[in-house]
């Protein structure tokens, strides 16, 4: 018994310790100007109505998509420039992790620590949010172009978003 | 590392900070993985080769034909798939 809450105390899922120490401190020797600094930050929106009036999607860089869809180009060493649409009546038999840059064997096993879209789901079902867009979005963190990125990914899913209506977007970096 | 990065070091010549940035790509961020990664792949694909299989070469002078970015980006794909058929695979998210 004590050897098993000793091993709970090592596993970084209990201690909240990082899972590959020491791997955000040396991100800038290994990946030389990766980490990136803006002037320009776009204001945050304040909320124009309640949330439970409002109509919520989900925008993460998870890399999760449809089992049905084409998965994101995991090989390309410059990243992949697309996103993924992710119905938000999806559930987590439908989806899958294409992303090899970060462990995600827990958000195999439960989506929702990675991709909340069944909690969404259920806010939604008990009227705490107003609704959800017909669409949630995805696309993989790992990139090495972040202009581009921000031209080409960043910009359509902003536009889908619109499209879609969005009062509220929840960010869930992977 | 940035294009921006990438693009002056292939300038410059730097070849081995190019080289550096696939090690870490194929190696998940540890260069020395990326490295064993790099040469599994190649182990790989030796090993099957000495099996002398049938091989498409009408496939292959079809596919040379394609453009370089493409051709590129096959190889980085053809790494992955040799290190996954190598049997040991460290890319599936576990960690």
């Amino acid at each position: 018994m004590m050897e098993a809450v000793e091993s709970l105390k090592q596993d970084p899922r209990e201690t909240g310790e990082q899972l590959r120490g020491g791997l955000w401190h040396t991100i800038n020797q290994r990946y030389p100007g990766s980490m990136i600094t803006k002037a320009d930050y776009v204001p945050l929106a304040r909320l124009s109505k309640p949330l439970h009036q409002s109509r919520v999607t989900l925008i993460s860089s998870c890399g999760v998509h449809l089992k049905s869809d084409r998965p994101m180009d995991v090989c390309h060493p410059l990243g992949d420039f697309t996103f993924r649409r992710v119905p938000s009546g999806a559930k987590h038999a439908d989806l899958i992790i294409h992303q090899l840059k970060y462990p995600h064997d827990d958000a195999d096993l439960d989506i929702n620590v990675i991709f909340p879209i069944e909690r969404l789901q259920e806010l939604a079902a008990e009227g705490t949010i107003g609704g959800l867009t017909a669409n949630f979005f995805s696309f993989i963190g790992y990139n090495m172009d972040p202009e581009r990125f921000e031209q080409t990914v960043a910009a359509d899913i902003a536009n889908a978003v619109v499209d879609e209506r969005a009062d509220v977007a929840l960010l869930a970096p992977a | 590392m940035s294009v921006p990065f990438l693009k002056e070091a292939a300038a410059a010549g730097s070849d081995d900070k190019l080289i550096t940035f696939v090690r870490l790509h194929l190696g998940d961020g540890n260069e020395e993985v990326g490295r064993r990664e790099i040469d599994k792949s190649w182990i790989q694909a030796v090993k099957i080769l000495l099996q002398y299989q049938p091989t498409d070469g009408d496939f292959i002078e079809q596919v040379l034909q394609r453009d370089e970015a493409t051709l590129a980006l096959l190889y980085f794909s053809l790494h992955f798939y040799l290190i996954r058929k190598s049997g040991e695979w460290i890319h599936d998210g576990s960690r």
